[in-house]
């Protein structure tokens, strides 16, 4: 349909006005009551539907209108056409006011449907239910008038329960599962006999009914299932086909309430399996309450389609129902299970067949998901090992399957259902993880807010190192999934979802030579490894540089910052020093082997850099453990312009966590070192080379590194004089020509405006010490929000509380007689230049974090 | 169970997602502003996977409805996940799939049979855009033609194990008549 057309009719149908709308439907109207309506009312209902349609507000329509349409909808006469477009206009009205239909009159099957239909979709008029699904069960307890069909009840009921399962009585529920029963059971083997045309040749001998056959061919020798194919079908046949359809949920419904089964002394339900077995493979099933008698004809039923599904089906159509069929059966054995533990043993053994039969078939990959899931609900009763069914799930399934959008999905939310039952009962879930991330990495849309479930059930201490490569290497990960596809001959469909703009010839060599085939074997393992091959893999993410451009490799670069996030967030709940002291090593180390995205490596930055803070926050004693690397780090000035937001945050975590407060080995010496280490990289980029051109440094970068120096300073007195020497020279550095061309106005006069107020902050070195390095308590409630270029605003608003509280002790008037300490002096001072200085950094901020 | 269908244009850059045809079968709201906003919130999911899907395929852009139809079988879709209260009530899982210029799209009660579920939408898609083909708006003037569809093959949101023969005798009931 032309987007333009669709475009245009809808806009005209919303622009409808009430008054013509009312004319509108005053024709519309005159046609309804015409003698037999016919295309020009066809025409009309079509086109109030359309104006009905269209919009979201709803729109009034005369009462007479309504009670016409009903009426057309109820009369036997009118063509089914007619009928369908009053239905659908009364549902497109819904709720609607005036409706007087009812089901109690309607005799046709066919209309009792179409009038559900638009009773049902009224609301929640819980009463209206429950009267369509009285009236449904009445019609299929009782005998239907002649030519009238059972065929088009029982979706009707299916609604009905979904909507309000209380619509039956507990009678009611026992006769249509009694009903059920009968239908899935004993529906007839031999073929339906086709309509009589009634043309004069016509000869009812030539239409002798044929038995039905098997998916195969093959004659059926046992009872009707929905594969069973016929060319004609008998009404029970087709109550077969529905029952079976909506098998699940009745059970589900009403399956599990065992109330009430009276006078039978049956025990069974309380026994243990051994038992059971034998009375539920008794034969005297017709005693049995219509429930437990429903459930043993539904086992029964599933275990024919089981075997039925073993069949080769001789065309594709039917080989996809099987596939859906067991399924369901399976699915179903397990409801049965669950509401009659009896069943366990037989079902167990059975699908224990089942899944050797199938597990080396990829078409039936999705099948082995309702198996698991049943193991996983019985297997301890059924004391099956089930270790082997989960294995093969694990290992093989995403390994060869990922590219299987639908099994993935399946498999996705199957490991998110399970994610704690797996997480207590079996390794298998955690040892396999790399393997799941296929599935996220080939498919990343529709599975990275399932990821964000399972995550955090993937995570421990054992595991936490490797996911975090894993996450930084997941859009490598899709690349090298996709050399693999075309590497392998997969079908030439699946090698079609590859993007075939990108020519991949050098990986697709490189997948196939020895020299990277380790490589590629780590980067696509199917189980966690302890083996530490990262530096393999930085060959590797240069040779798949080319498939970066690959837009799904760009949309699983996209879920990668909100996974990272979600990963140190769970971590930090469980982490203990070795964890956090080796992710903040990683973080610093992996922060320069990235896959080449620049968009990519920008959003990993901005969230390591975040994470590297809460991490030092989390653990402040990092700092001096990890010396060695913050220094080397925090050293390189390359790191400025290659990864601005970690040296950023790097060189704050420094300046804020490098203190006695936190950690009673810091010692002047190691001050003095950081202290150095960061004089010269601050030497290095503010150094003014006349010849050469001034590199562009971010202003955030030189702030912070001024703020970090004076507060070591502030620790280590002696450093005051150098670091106040530096900042005095930030005023020449700033007008330089050499600056003023690389940096603009607002950047130097941020530059300058911090550096004097921390050589103004340095003049009280006791203050400057007081305010930079708060009391243990304090650096333990002080971080709500971490930013660092909000550390200074939110140092002193921490202080200003602080002093507050301590100088509201003294009255006002006591303040002012009472000889104060030049401490407090200070603090009188720093209130008011805080507050000044908080207006002032808060805007400075503002424009830096634009 | 189904909740819902839908078929929609899914747009593009600059023009926006639009529901074509839908139909509810799960519990009506209170509301018929909050059913619509229902139906819209798929609607413009199922228009971004659609989007997205066909991004990373690769795939050059399809043609609005060639004269020979593309089949279905190789049609694109997926599946992706509505969590519990949005926009329905309960948790819901959608499979859709991208016919040529049009998507369509049912909304499952959690735990429905999926794999019967992409069976039946690629039914009704076959018969849906045959029905959009030589109408042009098709279906916004005939939505009785597709709610004749959805009797047969969806009755009630009920997704029905139909056989190929099965499949024929539901559409030998009462024919097209209707429909034409």
């Amino acid at each position: 349909m032309g987007t333009a057309a669709a475009e245009s009719f809808l806009k005209q149908a919303r622009e409808v006005q009430e008054d013509e709308l009312n004319r509108f439907a005053a024709r519309v109207a005159a046609q309804l009551q015409g003698p037999e309506p016919g295309p020009e009312a066809a025409d009309c209902l079509q086109r109030l539907h359309l104006v009905l349609a269209a919009s979201k507000r709803p729109r009034r329509l005369d009462a007479h209108l309504v009670e016409l349409l009903q009426a057309v909808l109820c009369s036997p006469k009118c063509p089914e056409q007619i009928q369908l477009l009053c239905a659908a206009v009364l549902r497109e009205m819904s709720p609607c006011d005036g409706l007087q239909l009812s089901c109690d009159g309607i005799h046709d099957t066919k209309l009792l449907s179409l009038v559900s239909s638009v009773l049902l979709a009224q609301g929640e008029e819980k009463a209206e239910v429950s009267a369509v699904g009285q009236r449904v069960v009445r019609a299929l307890e009782g005998r239907l008038p002649e030519g009238q069909s059972s065929r088009y009840l029982l979706p009707i009921l299916s609604n009905v329960i979904s909507l309000s399962p209380e619509a039956l009585t507990e009678e009611q529920t026992n006769v249509v599962s009694k009903k059920m029963a009968d239908w899935l059971r004993y529906a007839s083997i031999q073929q339906g006999v086709a309509q009589p045309s009634g043309g004069f040749f016509s000869n009812p001998r030539t239409r002798q009914p044929g038995p039905v056959t098997e998916v195969d061919g093959a004659i059926a020798t046992d009872f009707f299932t929905v594969l069973s194919l016929g060319q004609y079908y008998t009404e029970d046949q087709w109550l077969n086909m529905q029952a079976f359809s909506m098998l699940r949920k009745w059970l589900l419904c009403y399956g599990g309430k065992e109330v009430n089964t009276p006078n039978l002394g049956d025990t069974s339900e309380m026994d243990g399996s051994v038992v059971s077995v034998v009375s539920t493979s008794s034969t005297s099933s017709r005693l049995l309450p219509p429930k437990e008698r429903l459930r043993e004809k539904a086992f029964e039923y599933c275990q024919r389609l089981i075997e039925q599904s073993n069949r080769q089906a001789l065309k594709k159509a039917d080989g996809d129902l099987q596939k859906a069929c067991l399924i369901e059966a399976v699915a179903i054995m397990d409801i049965i299970c669950k509401q009659d533990s009896s069943y366990v043993y037989r079902a167990a053994s059975f699908l224990k067949i089942l899944h050797g039969r199938i597990s080396g078939d990829a078409t039936y990959a999705r099948a082995l998901l309702p198996i698991a899931q049943f193991f996983l609900n019985h297997g301890e009763m059924a004391a099956v090992d089930c270790d082997a069914i989960y294995k093969h799930l694990f290992t093989d399934i995403p390994a060869q399957l990922f590219h299987n959008s639908s099994l993935a999905f399946e498999f996705v939310l199957f490991c998110k259902d399970n994610s704690q039952l797996f997480t207590e009962t079996s390794s298998i879930f955690r040892q396999n993880f790399p393997n799941l991330f296929k599935f996220l990495a080939w498919n990343s849309p529709p599975l990275i807010a399932e990821f964000v479930d399972i995550l955090p059930f993937l995570l421990d201490a054992g595991t936490a190192i490797e996911i975090f490569h894993l996450l930084l290497d997941l859009p490598c990960l899709t690349a090298a999934l996709d050399v693999q596809m075309r590497s392998s001959s997969l079908p030439s469909s699946e090698k079609a979802a590859c993007d075939p703009a990108v020519k991949p010839a050098a990986c697709l060599e490189a997948f196939r030579s020895p020299l990277h085939r380790s490589a590629f074997q780590y980067l696509l393992r199917i189980e966690s490894s302890s083996e530490d091959a990262q530096e393999r893999l930085i060959p590797l993410r240069q040779l798949l540089g080319s498939l970066a451009s690959s837009p799904r490799v760009m949309q699983c670069a996209d879920t990668v910052p909100v996974l990272l996030e979600l990963f140190f967030s769970v971590v930090a709940e469980f982490a203990d020093a070795s964890l956090i002291n080796q992710l903040v090593v990683l973080v610093l180390q992996r922060s320069d082997q990235l896959y080449e995205i620049p968009a990519f490596k920008d959003d990993v930055h901005r969230v390591l850099s975040s994470q590297l803070v809460m991490l030092c926050k989390l653990r402040p004693a990092l700092i001096m453990e990890l010396s060695k690397e913050l220094l080397e780090f925090s050293g390189t000035v390359s790191n400025i312009q290659n990864k601005e937001p970690i040296f950023t945050h790097v060189v704050w975590a420094i300046g804020e966590y490098m203190s006695v407060s936190y950690d009673k080995r810091c010692t002047v010496e190691q001050i003095t070192r950081f202290f150095e280490t960061l004089e010269a990289v601050l030497f290095e980029v503010t150094q003014l080379r006349p010849q050469a051109n001034v590199p562009s440094y971010a202003p955030r970068a030189i702030t912070v590194l001024m703020t970090a120096l004076t507060k070591l300073a502030a620790r280590s007195q002696d450093l005051i004089p150098r670091v106040s020497l530096f900042l005095s020279k930030m005023r020449t550095f700033v007008q330089s020509p050499a600056v003023t061309s690389v940096y603009c106005e607002e950047d130097r006069e941020e530059i300058l405006t911090r550096a004097t107020e921390l050589m103004n902050l340095l003049k009280m070195p006791s203050v400057a010490q007081f305010v930079f390095t708060p009391s243990v308590d304090v650096a333990h409630t002080r971080f709500q929000k971490e930013q660092t270029h909000c550390d200074l605003r939110d140092n002193f608003r921490q202080q200003l509380r602080e002093i507050y509280r301590s100088t509201l002790l003294l009255t006002p008037r006591a303040f002012l007689i009472c000889p104060l300490s030049s401490r407090c002096h200070a603090v009188f001072f720093i209130c008011t230049r805080s507050l000044l200085y908080i207006f002032e950094l808060y805007s400075v901020n503002k424009r830096n974090s634009k | 169970m189904v909740l819902a269908f839908v078929l929609l244009s899914p747009g593009g850059r600059p023009a926006p997602c639009r529901l074509l045809y839908a139909r509810s079968f799960g519990p009506p709201p209170h509301d018929r502003l909050l059913r619509k906003e229902q139906l819209l919130a798929v609607a413009r999911q199922v228009s971004s996977h659609c989007h997205l899907q066909h991004a990373s395929s690769g795939r050059p852009p399809a043609s609005p409805l060639p004269e020979d139809p593309s089949p279905l079988h190789a049609a694109p879709g997926g599946l992706f996940h509505l969590p519990p209260g949005d926009p329905f009530p309960g948790r819901a899982t959608v499979t859709w799939l991208a016919a040529p210029s049009v998507a369509l799209a049912l909304v499952c009660e959690a735990h429905e049979n999926l794999t019967l579920a992409e069976g039946t939408l690629r039914l009704l898609a076959g018969r849906l855009t045959a029905l959009l083909r030589p109408h042009g708006p098709g279906l916004l003037l005939r939505p009785e033609a597709a709610d004749l569809v959805l009797d047969r093959l969806l009755p009630h949101g009920q997704l029905l194990f139909l056989s190929r023969p099965f499949l024929h005798a539901v559409e030998r009931d009462g024919g097209g008549k209707a429909a034409r």
